[in-house]
């Protein structure tokens, strides 16, 4: 899952959102944790559910990092008071921002994520396989190979 | 030389909390919560959190100040948390705070969140050993650290690399069925549940992950498996003993998280345990903590459960410590920081 995020993480540019949505346990965190690895932002890659958001600075030149847990939002107009974009210069992931997300921008890249029923080893509740969903909404990931994503 | 007559000023969550303390002695400490609106969200909603600080904070000090029987002109300085916390929320408290130093013509002092947490326990049990082992333990935080002066010298150990200890209780909580917050009704559900019942992973403690993480937690992985366990037990069509997962669960988290403070006093060979947060208000890590600590000779404080969740009084303890060392008050002009290092006490 953290190297599934650093891919993800290569393709983004400022103002990009990805949404993520997954059951409790499915790898959210983990994956975020890879794209910041790719971004170099700064700072641990943590829950955002109590802060709601949190924002992570570039190392260096390069994008920061926005990371959302909408879950306990109610309403589109909740995001939007988030003050989110002023933030510049950012990348954004919105956990459970599925049904919000049209507020805030016309583009956006979804990833479901979701955890198989058996384990691959007894001993590490986080094993065991995941299947992943990416769907492209809006004219900036036109040219997106997403069948390449899995190649 | 009278003790310093201090106001403490807590918006950085749910709480608008007003402390009012001489030296170490408390005066008054009134909250106001928003936690029941919170409740239909199943968490805190930061812009509620912000509206209802707003609306609450003059009433709540003139209640502190008549409790504490005194009037505002009578404080020698103002304190206030300026981070880590809801940035909204944090905003509240500060500009009230400032407002309050500028008319009254005091000193203010932005102090951080997590120390207040520590140093609230000298208004129960006296002057602070130091240096100290503190352990945060919180809906938003899950920090050990190790406390050489509690006034500008303190260092992070470990923190959580992914849910704070009491968002794992929260989370579970709603998996179980349980209201919001979590953590009371887990710590009940678990007094009439068997903690051996499953035996759930401790995170972070198997010696490849010590190498790397020796102070650290990680709730994500006991998370995962409590979910996992209850939709097994769904699918086979057996009933979820609600309380043996609680009991199991919080077993898990206290576990790890006394066996990490423990090995942090004594690597450091510290003889001090302070344990603060929100999540110190459980029945079961209070228990367990005074045995394992009685074990290993390590005096271990933990403040009353009304001191351990977010107050006001415990940034009012803060900034009566600071004032009392001498510490130099804040710059008026400085600002909120709602991922403040615990490296600044003061802002």
């Amino acid at each position: 899952m953290q190297a599934f995020g650093k891919q993800i993480g290569a393709l983004l540019i400022a103002d990009d959102v990805v949404v993520l949505s997954g059951p409790l346990g499915a790898g959210k965190t983990t994956f975020v944790k890879g794209l910041a690895e790719q971004l170099d932002v700064q700072g641990v890659v943590t829950s955002p559910t109590f802060v709601v958001s949190r924002v992570h600075k570039p190392q260096g030149s390069g994008l920061a990092l926005v990371h959302v847990d909408a879950y306990r939002l109610s309403s589109q107009s909740d995001l939007v008071d988030l003050d989110l974009d002023a933030t510049k210069n950012a990348a954004y992931v919105i956990e459970w921002g599925k049904d919000f997300v049209s507020g805030f921008t016309d583009n956006w890249l979804e990833i479901e994520i979701d955890r198989a029923e058996e384990l691959n080893d007894d001993t590490d509740p986080a094993s065991g396989d995941r299947s992943i969903s990416v769907t492209a909404v809006g004219d900036r990931w036109s040219d997106l190979d997403l069948a390449g994503l899995f190649a | 030389m009278s003790e310093p007559l201090i106001l403490g000023i807590e918006t950085s969550c749910d709480e608008t909390g007003i402390g009012i303390v001489r030296g170490t002695t408390l005066l008054a400490d009134e909250v106001a919560s928003s936690v029941d609106e919170h409740a239909r969200f199943g968490g805190v909603v930061p812009e509620i959190a912000s509206r209802a600080h707003l609306e609450a904070m003059v009433p709540t000090i003139e209640r502190a100040c008549k409790t504490a029987n005194i009037k505002l002109d009578d404080v020698e300085a103002i304190a206030v948390t300026s981070g880590p916390g809801l940035a909204g929320a944090l905003l509240v408290g500060v500009a009230a705070a400032k407002s309050l130093a500028v008319a009254l013509g005091k000193p203010i002092y932005g102090v951080n969140h997590l120390a207040a947490h520590v140093c609230v326990d000298q208004l129960e049990h006296g002057p602070l050993d130091e240096p100290s082992v503190a352990m945060l333990v919180s809906g938003g935080h899950s920090s050990l650290l190790l406390v050489p002066d509690i006034t500008e010298d303190v260092i992070q150990l470990g923190q959580t690399i992914d849910d704070a200890a009491g968002e794992a209780f929260d989370k579970i909580a709603r998996v179980l069925g349980l209201p919001f917050p979590g953590g009371p009704y887990i710590d009940k559900a678990a007094q009439t549940g068997n903690p051996n019942a499953i035996d759930f992973p401790r995170g972070l403690t198997s010696p490849k992950d010590m190498a790397k993480h020796r102070f650290d937690v990680s709730f994500s992985g006991l998370k995962t498996a409590v979910a996992r366990w209850i939709e097994t037990e769904q699918r086979s069509g057996n009933a979820v003993m609600v309380n043996d997962v609680a009991a199991s669960f919080q077993e898990a988290v206290v576990d790890v998280l006394l066996r990490k403070a423990i090995d942090a006093c004594l690597s450091n060979d510290v003889g001090t345990l302070v344990i603060g947060g929100g999540v110190a208000a459980n029945s079961r890590l209070r228990s367990e903590a005074a045995q394992r600590c009685q074990e290993h000779n390590i005096s271990l404080r933990i403040p009353r459960p009304g001191l351990c969740t977010d107050n006001g009084a415990m940034v009012a303890a803060l900034g009566s410590e600071l004032v009392k060392r001498g510490r130099d008050a804040s710059q008026l002009s400085f600002a909120t920081d709602s991922s403040m290092n615990i490296t600044n006490v003061v802002a």
